[in-house]
Parts: C-alpha cells; sequence; structure tokens
C-alpha cells in the first residue's frame, strides 16, 4: 500500500496543548512520525532577560501550568544559590512537602487524561481530578491561591503556613494512600488499558541514555537516575525514599513508574511532616543579585515531575544576563518519532499520552 | 566526551557575550553521577559549530533550537528544517542584538 501522510493537530484532544505531527501511515502501520512545535513559543528566556529577578516568578510559573511550583522552586532556588542565601530549615522541609504534593497532583492529572485519552472514559479522570482537587486546596490554603503560587521568597515563604498544617497533611496524605493504592487493581484488571499500553512505544535502555529522555520515561526505561538522589537539593538526602525503575520500557512501565512514584511522594511527605522543627518559614523578597554573585554561572538541578529541570543563569546585577532552561518534556518528546515508528496509528495517542509532555514548557 | 562515560546530554544551548558567542554542553554520566560543563567559544562573525548529533541523538533538537534562536550554523549534519518555525532566518530571537517592536512575520 502506498504510503499516506496525515496531519494531526494543532488542536487535537489526544496532544495535550497545541502540538502538530506529521504522519507517515502504512495503512495503520506508522512509518514516520515529525514533531512540529513552536505554537505556544513565548519567548520566554528572552523575556526573563529582560525581567528583574522578582519579577521573573510568574514567567517560570507558566512554563507547566500543571506543577507551577516546581518550575518556580527551581528559578528560585537558582536565585538563592547566586546570592547565597540560605533557605531556613522549617521552609526547607516545608518546601518538600508541597513539591511532592505538587508532583503527587501532577501525576494524578497525567493518569487521569492519560487514561482518558486511550478510551476509557472518564471513571478514573473523575477520580484522578477528586484527588487531585484535595491536594490543590492544601497549596491553596498555604498559598492563597490554587494553581499559580508564587509564594516562594528568599530562603522561605511569603508567609508561615497555617497552624493546622502537618496534622493537615498526615490527613491528606493518608486518604491519597487509600484513594491511589486502588486505581492499580481497577486498572491492571481494565482489559482496555493494558491492551494499549503493555508493549506499546517501547524504548531500549541504550536509546532511552542516547537520547536524553528525561525523568519517568527515563526510570521506565531501567535507568536509576533521579536528581533527587544524585544532586540532593533541600532536605530530600535526608528522606528514606525508593526511586522507582522499570525495565521494559513500555507505555505501562511508564504508567508504573509514575504510579510508584506517587506513591514514594506521600512517604516522603509523612516522614518531612514528622521533621519539621518549629520555627519562622517566611523569607525575604526577592531582591536584585549585587556585586555578591559569586560565581558567573549557576547551574541548579531539581527533579520536576516530569524529569530533571536544568536552569543554567548567567547572572547579572538587575536580571539575569541569560538564562537558560532545560525542559524535561522537550526531551521526552524528541525521541517519540524514534519510540512510534512501527505501532499502529491508533497507539500514537497513547505513546504521547504516556510522554506526559507539555507544550508550554517545550516551546517556551 | 562519550568515550570519557559521559553518555547522556543534558542540554545544548548558548549564550551570547556580543563579542563572542559561548556554546554550552551539559553532558552526565550516569554511572558515576558526575557532571560536566564544556564551554566552546565561537566567534561572533559566522558563528559556527560542528554538529555532536551522530555522537549524542539527543542533540538533534537542541542543536535546531539553538541554530534557530541565535543563527549559530552547525555543520557535518543534515540540513533539517528549523525547530520552532517562527522567524525567517535573518533574526535571532535570543542574541543580544535582537530589536524589540520590530513586527516580525510569521513564517508558515
Amino acid at each position: 500500500m502506498a504510503i499516506m501522510r496525515i496531519n494531526v493537530g494543532p488542536i487535537h484532544p489526544g496532544t495535550h496543548g497545541v502540538l502538530r505531527l506529521v504522519v507517515d501511515v502504512d495503512g495503520d502501520t506508522i512509518k514516520d512520525v515529525e514533531p512540529h512545535i513552536g505554537f505556544l513559543h513565548r519567548g520566554v528566556e528572552k523575556l526573563m532577560e529582560t525581567r528583574m529577578y522578582m519579577q521573573n516568578p510568574s514567567y517560570t510559573e507558566k512554563l507547566d501550568y500543571i506543577a507551577p511550583l516546581s518550575w518556580d522552586d527551581l528559578y528560585v532556588n537558582s536565585v538563592e544559590k547566586a546570592l547565597g542565601v540560605p533557605v531556613k530549615e522549617p521552609a526547607q522541609y516545608e518546601r518538600v512537602i508541597l513539591l511532592e504534593f505538587q508532583r503527587i497532583a501532577s501525576h494524578l492529572l497525567w493518569l487521569g487524561t492519560m487514561v482518558n485519552d486511550i478510551g476509557q472514559l472518564f471513571t478514573i479522570f473523575m477520580w484522578c481530578f477528586r484527588e487531585r482537587a484535595k491536594v490543590l486546596k492544601l497549596l491553596e490554603d498555604v498559598s492563597g491561591s490554587r494553581m499559580f503560587y508564587v509564594n516562594l521568597r528568599l530562603g522561605g515563604f511569603n508567609k508561615n503556613p497555617p497552624p493546622d498544617f502537618a496534622e493537615r497533611c498526615h490527613q491528606l496524605a493518608d486518604y491519597l494512600e487509600s484513594k491511589i493504592t486502588g486505581y492499580q487493581d481497577v486498572l491492571d484488571a481494565d482489559s482496555v488499558f493494558m491492551e494499549r499500553t503493555r508493549k506499546v512505544g517501547v524504548l531500549s535502555k541504550d536509546d532511552a541514555i542516547a537520547h536524553g529522555v528525561a525523568g519517568p520515561v527515563l526510570r521506565a526505561s531501567g535507568v536509576q537516575e533521579d536528581a533527587r538522589r544524585s544532586h540532593p537539593y533541600y532536605v530530600y538526602d535526608k528522606m528514606d525514599f525508593r526511586v522507582p525503575v522499570k525495565a521494559n520500557g513500555d507505555a505501562y512501565d511508564r504508567y508504573r513508574v509514575r504510579y510508584e512514584e506517587m506513591l514514594e511522594s506521600i512517604r516522603i511527605i509523612r516522614q518531612a511532616v514528622d521533621a519539621m522543627p518549629e520555627g519562622d518559614a517566611t523569607g525575604m523578597p526577592i531582591r536584585l543579585i549585587g556585586p555578591q554573585a559569586k560565581p558567573d554561572t549557576i547551574i541548579m538541578q531539581e527533579e520536576l515531575p516530569r524529569g530533571e529541570g536544568i536552569i543554567y543563569m548567567v547572572p547579572d546585577k538587575q536580571r539575569p544576563y541569560r538564562i537558560a532552561m532545560r525542559s524535561p518534556a522537550f526531551a521526552n518528546l524528541a525521541v517519540l518519532p524514534k519510540i512510534s515508528k512501527g505501532q499502529r496509528f491508533a497507539d500514537l495517542f497513547s505513546i504521547i499520552g504516556s510522554l506526559d509532555v507539555i507544550m508550554a514548557e517545550i516551546d517556551r | 566526551m562519550k568515550s570519557k562515560g559521559f553518555e547522556y546530554l543534558k542540554k545544548i544551548t548558548a549564550v551570547d557575550y556580543t563579542d563572542h558567542f559561548e556554546v554550552i554542553y551539559l553532558v552526565y554520566s550516569i554511572k558515576e553521577g558526575k557532571d560536566e560543563i564544556i564551554k566552546v567559544k565561537v566567534p561572533a562573525e559566522s558563528p559556527e559549530i560542528q554538529t555532536v548529533v551522530k555522537r549524542y541523538p539527543a542533540a538533534d533538537w537542541y542543536e535546531r533550537e539553538m541554530s534557530e534562536m541565535f543563527g549559530i550554523k552547525i555543520t557535518g549534519r543534515s540540513a533539517k528544517r528549523l525547530l520552532l518555525e517562527l522567524w525567517n532566518g535573518s533574526e535571532y530571537p535570543l542574541r543580544k542584538s535582537f530589536t524589540w517592536g520590530k513586527d516580525y512575520k510569521r513564517v508558515d
């Protein structure tokens, strides 16, 4: 049969944002995929060069609108590193707690939409959103806004956590654990989900390393790599947690890695809440970097929900001279042509879903 | 670099220091958990750099993005289309000489 070229997107429910794919198919088999990105390009890196340091968190948050706190924290942490400002100890614990809650919220949204994409409509989706709403409520009560928090300051937060913070974190962790552990049985007994994720979009270990994929996609291919382990920040080195690794590298393993990560996040939250010292967690407003900035370049790595994010910054007095961001979703989308060759066309959407791309971060 | 065990490429980017460019490669060794930063100076006049895409397949998109944003020509690889396809190849937005407020036309 002749090869047919199909255009998918730029607006398509399966592409999670504005992504255009040009797909060459032979019958139902994919011969080639060419992702066209750039529809959401705002020029964030250039914009951040023209704004002062305290103005920039509102840009970093919108990079990944599913998990805004993660990018925000990465940015604020790199400014802290440039200034040499230490983070107060209670704030370090609180940041770890909130970041892990943010990771759970992000993975829940991913799971809900992923299962929705592959045709198992709305049941899991509604469950995931029910749980995610509770996480967002806690984050709202801590920061004051539901999605875009902008509550990080140099060395701490804009305000102290509410007095019942520890108790509420424990309650929420218990609730999440009881609900999330239930998903496993439902999904494993679901023939649609299993058929459409098992042995779909297989990425081998060598290819995963060569193509530089990040986060859960890398770990699902059997590579033990997590920035919380390899470049510990805050109090992650004091936490006892496992880095889930799977060997097959298919869409199902990517789901399993994220699923287990949620449970590990709950463990981290419990430990951090118990170990969190009393004390003031407020920080200073983000100010200008004066001549006290010691190194001429700053590199900061953190494990975001989608993988390892890096900020490479050349600081200047008032504004960053250059700020480059490594987006994990960018690296993960780049591997799409590689893993979708030879797959069926209908499975393309479960592959995109399993990569957990977010276009705002990829296009920047 | 790869022969030394730095098998994982994290990012390629560049900085415009107006009198020269600096191309930055962040590579990583998963086994040893060690980072390495390689900085390559590139002259401001007709900047060019050799591709690393054969050693690091991950470099494909990073090189194309850098080429579009900084106008640094990548030699030794097949000329694919630009990555974001937003600029017509005469203006490079992440250069310091980029002029604001001009009416740019999107390339389709």
